[in-house]
């Protein structure tokens, strides 16, 4: 088991770090920037949203083969851990990208512009004014893309298999107690994802409200 | 300071402004204004002088947008503090607050201050950059009336105190009238620009008559001259209009004159011999209260609004349907030049 879970939690922190570089820059551009074509590009990055796990799966699982398009670029990542870390990074990319879109929507751009007329350069407005706003809404968009990867199953499952050690995850390593009707050691694993969900959850509130009260915003 | 700026986008604008100590520039909504002070901070290309191809954060010119656009993490002291660097920051930001005598409240942040109390911290801010030219964007449109005026009087104490050039735009006649110089951006260019009193008394043109709330204005035919003015003739009424620059003979003019200014003769007092030109027989068609005042229409041969101040009103009890007298004091009828109707 906690071989799974430390697996699960490797894959998480990472896909959350990598979701936080690419999605940060992604969701500020898409706030404050001319986007050609926006309503098709936001479309693309929030399609995992709808699209099911074992479809994204499947294309993930064909294009990283050693055969695939990818695999004879170098990325034969198919039932390895980079594989499910760019299937992971992919699926919850959608809610870390909301999160953060939603935090650079709440600041006016007025602000900036008058940061702009105060001498404030690129440098001392990202950290003075930017950074400190949207901080809890990075975290929180963070924390959300970490619970997300946690959880998944069916990506991970497509293309990464069920290999110990290398993919199988805590949610894979539940449903192969449940096959082998081994109930009591899945009941104490998933026992370990409900209090991990209830903790980042109620954490991504209290930050909210937290921030609420320093700020008088409206999260609600 | 003068200030000449072409702006192409979002709208052709053309402004040249004289800014010497609290200068307003009036115009109505979507004349403009905004886009003008933001080109002015460098937010908007443009091409002009001052500050020409400046990016804006090396203009240090103080802009106060129409939100104040306070950052909402942090408290008064650090968003006064946010121009400053080094060890001396906080103590100039302090000072800076104090000024606006908002000492007491340091560590509130803006959710936690009124609106006036938002302003004069983004005020303070402004002025904590020790900046060139300040640029306020219609300062008091948010405030209520009593804090409207112990803002504009508190800006103009500092501004005048600093020797800050301050460019303040505003759709208020109020505020506009509380300058000490005025400007109209009428058309997408500044058209006149004088002493308010004088701008308000003499607008150069009809657009600017009206946003100076000249609401008596007449179309006439020059019929006579003398040596100080010329007698308009409208609608059978015959009127003298002071002027220095007569136009001839039967040329088509426009005048007019202020409601505030047009005088309602009393049966019990005599006239001195100026108001005994310019008078007409009115009926009383409205009275209205506006504020402590009454608006007034009367109908004679002209169709003449009125501002009744209250103590007159006491005195001479109108009613709708009363017969009077009004005399248009020469001294206050307006010729408009003629040039303020060829644009």
């Amino acid at each position: 088991m906690t071989e799974a879970f430390l697996l699960s939690f490797k894959l998480a922190a990472l896909t959350s770090l990598t979701l936080l570089v690419l999605g940060v820059p992604l969701a500020y551009a898409l706030v404050f920037k001319r986007v050609p074509a926006r309503p098709l590009v936001e479309a693309v990055f929030l399609m995992p949203l709808t699209l099911p796990p074992t479809v994204l799966g499947y294309y993930l699982l064909i294009l990283l083969a050693p055969e695939g398009f990818l695999g004879r670029l170098g990325f034969d990542w198919a039932f390895r851990f980079e594989g499910i870390w760019l299937a992971s990074v992919i699926f919850s990319l959608p809610f870390a990208l909301t999160a953060y879109r939603e935090a650079f929507q709440a600041i006016e751009p007025e602000v900036l512009d008058v940061a702009r007329t105060l001498g404030l350069g690129i440098v001392r407005r990202w950290r003075r004014v930017i950074l400190p706003w949207i901080w809890p809404g990075l975290l929180s968009g963070t924390l959300l893309a970490f619970a997300h990867t946690l959880g998944e199953f069916g990506v991970v499952l497509m293309v990464g298999g069920n290999l110990p050690g290398e993919t199988r995850v805590a949610s894979i390593y539940i449903f192969d107690l449940v096959q082998a009707l081994e109930f009591e050691q899945a009941a104490r694993a998933a026992l370990v994802f409900v209090a991990l969900s209830f903790v980042m959850v109620l954490t991504v509130r209290t930050l909210e409200v937290r921030w609420r009260s320093i700020t008088g915003s409206s999260v609600r | 300071m003068e200030i000449d700026y072409r702006l192409e986008r979002p709208l052709r604008l053309h402004a040249r402004i004289q800014v010497q100590g609290l200068t307003a520039l009036l115009g109505e909504s979507g004349s403009g204004k905004t886009s003008l002070l933001r080109a002015l901070a460098g937010l908007i290309p443009a091409l002009g002088k001052p500050f020409a191809g400046l990016r804006p954060e090396r203009r240090r010119v103080g802009y106060l947008p129409q939100g104040y656009a306070l950052v909402p993490h942090m408290t008064a002291l650090e968003n006064v503090a946010l121009s400053l660097q080094g060890p001396k920051a906080t103590a100039t930001a302090r000072y800076w607050l104090e000024r606006v005598e908002l000492g007491h409240l340091t560590g509130r942040r803006p959710h936690e201050l009124s609106g006036g109390e938002r302003q004069r911290v983004a005020l303070a801010r402004a002025l904590a950059l020790e900046p060139r030219l300040l640029l306020l964007d219609e300062p008091t449109s948010a405030l209520d009336a009593a804090t409207r005026e112990t803002t504009i009087e508190l800006i103009d104490r500092i501004v005048t105190e600093v020797g800050l050039p301050t460019l303040l735009v505003t759709h208020d006649r109020y505020v506009a009238a509380r300058s000490r110089s005025l400007a109209v951006l009428e058309h997408g260019a500044v058209r006149q620009q004088g002493p308010p009193d004088e701008v308000f008394a003499r607008p150069a043109t009809l657009g600017i008559a009206r946003l100076v709330g000249f609401a008596n204005v007449f179309t006439g035919k020059v019929v006579g001259h003398e040596e100080d003015g010329v007698w308009i003739e409208t609608q059978g009424l015959r009127v003298f209009a002071p002027t220095g620059a007569p136009p001839p003979q039967g040329r088509t003019v426009h005048w007019g004159i202020r409601p505030e200014e047009v005088m309602i003769v009393r049966p019990d007092r005599p006239l001195g011999s100026p108001l005994a030109r310019n008078r007409l027989a009115v009926v009383v068609r409205r009275l209205v209260k506006k504020g402590l005042a009454y608006a007034v229409r009367v109908e004679g041969a002209l169709v003449l609004e009125v501002l009744l101040p209250r103590h007159v009103q006491d005195r001479l009890r109108l009613r709708e349907g009363d017969r009077i007298e009004v005399a248009l004091k020469p001294a206050y009828v307006h010729l408009f030049s003629s040039e303020g109707f060829s644009s």
